[in-house]
């Protein structure tokens, strides 16, 4: 392909903040209390924009025009595909968070590999000069840091780039991570995300409401709201609100450079929530892609190998997807991470 | 203009119209159940479409769409705008069954008609425009 399509693997910046100082107490919305323009004039230096926004008593929701930001008291996520410049939002963000009493106590910076790694500009064109970048902008109070590159031997060219960086060994937050990468995704279901001849632009969240209706997505979480967007001619974004938890799904539907994401956080000690081998059947049942890597960051010391290896006999029982990689790697601060790659077991 | 109101309603404090001193908004707040549900009832006795905002002090993505509802407000003139806080009246809120904010409820003689859940400023001027009627 001469011209290069649409990127659809993001990148994804967290950041968190220490929470036992007074200036929570006295202000418990933490971060939430960054006043628009602020945020606004960030995501500009990022170069996308706010298209669809919702939020709970747990945290604020924002689609943006490339992908999603999150925002609850202590933690800000922010994810964003395309060839947008998003390592460019950590000074201003910590900044912007200092300003509120709020000191920085951890922050991820991870990505898969591009479908079109020429088309990014710098740092993006090498993992190398990113953690330079990220490292650059952070504090030495997070002294313990770590980068690494799990690449798979099936399949080199589709590695998972994590560096991290903390002020504390343990990690401090008893969250888990999933993240989902899809790329060839079924062309029928891929259908499902182009706009119909006649939904004009002014559509674009009924329209967008219908996709999340049309291709089942909005049977992944029935307990979660969903806030969605379609974009022109083609697209999808949607984040998932569901107490403290959030999820969010991205499409590039495109054939030739077709991809969906799915990601959500959930809470280890989380009873009466479904298996999340369940959830990402459903969620990953939606698009049937041909290429599949999940990367499961584990905060906290509690990893369960059971989870884990559940995953892969659900995937390869519901959706005929054999695990062709497993790899595993552990981030002082952050957590354990698993990176699994699949793709369809031959009939 | 909080002084036009206090006329009207007897103490300033439970109803106010929001805005500036020098760019008065048609949106009104209420504060208290009371006096809400007292221009609740009024609104059942005509044909007026009345947009419900229910918002929050610390929710984001309310405060970026306010100044579309001022506007929208101001637009709108046959249309009656209300802001309720779900902290300050949070009875009110859970009789709407609002979970998640900001929500948008259209009503028209007491009923419902519409809800718009999210930041939605497109949705919500394309239903108040067909439903102003």
């Amino acid at each position: 392909m001469s011209v290069p399509g649409f990127e659809g693997f993001e990148k994804r910046l967290e950041l968190r903040f220490f929470d036992d100082d007074n200036s929570i107490t006295s202000n418990p919305m933490g971060l939430r209390l960054i006043d628009f323009e602020s945020l606004d004039q960030v995501l500009n230096e990022v170069q996308c924009t706010v298209v669809s926004a919702v939020a709970n008593r747990s945290f604020d929701a924002y689609v943006l025009s490339e992908s999603s930001l999150f925002v609850y008291p202590t933690k800000i996520i922010i994810k964003t595909c395309g060839t947008t410049q998003l390592l460019k939002s950590i000074r201003p963000l910590i900044h912007l968070a200092r300003n509120l009493g709020l000191t920085l106590r951890a922050c991820r910076y991870s990505r898969g590999s591009f479908i079109f790694p020429k088309a990014q500009p710098f740092p993006y064109t090498s993992f190398k000069d990113e953690v330079l970048v990220v490292e650059e902008s952070l504090p030495k109070s997070l002294c313990y840091r770590k980068a690494s590159v799990m690449t798979p031997s099936n399949n080199p060219s589709r590695a998972w780039h994590v560096f991290t960086a903390s002020a504390d060994v343990e990690s401090d937050e008893p969250v888990v991570v999933v993240e989902v990468c899809m790329t060839e995704l079924d062309r029928v279901n891929a259908r499902s995300f182009f706009k119909r001849k006649g939904d004009e632009k002014s559509n674009s969240d009924s329209a967008g409401k219908e996709m999340t209706r049309l291709s089942g997505i909005d049977n992944i979480n029935a307990n979660a709201f969903i806030c969605d967007f379609a974009f022109d001619p083609c697209g999808y974004s949607m984040n998932g609100v569901d107490g403290d938890r959030y999820s969010t799904i991205h499409v590039t539907p495109e054939d030739g450079f077709s991809y969906g994401s799915f990601e959500c956080g959930l809470s280890l000690y989380d009873d009466g929530h479904e298996d999340i081998s369940e959830v990402l059947s459903r969620a990953i049942d939606v698009f049937r892609p041909s290429d599949v890597s999940i990367a499961t960051t584990y905060g906290g010391e509690e990893y369960n190998h059971e989870v884990t290896k559940r995953v892969e006999r659900v995937l390869a029982k519901k959706l005929g997807l054999k695990c062709r990689s497993r790899l595993m790697d552990v981030f002082p601060g952050s957590g354990t991470v698993v990176y699994q790659s699949f793709t369809p077991r031959r009939k | 203009m909080g002084g036009v109101l206090s006329s009207v309603f007897g103490s300033g404090e439970d109803a106010v119209a929001t805005g500036t001193e020098s760019e008065p908004s048609r949106l009104i707040k209420f504060s208290s159940s009371a006096r809400w549900q007292l221009h609740y009832n009024e609104t059942k006795e005509s044909n007026k479409l009345l947009v419900v905002d229910f918002s929050a002090s610390w929710c984001g993505p309310c405060r970026m769409i306010e100044p579309t509802i001022h506007a929208m407000a101001d637009k709108f003139t046959d249309v009656d705008f209300v802001k309720l806080d779900v902290d300050e009246l949070p009875d009110v809120a859970k009789e709407f069954n609002v979970t998640a904010m900001p929500t948008f409820v259209l009503v028209k003689r007491g009923k419902e008609v519409e809800r718009i859940i999210g930041a939605k400023k497109d949705e919500l001027e394309r239903k108040v425009s067909k439903l102003r009627a």
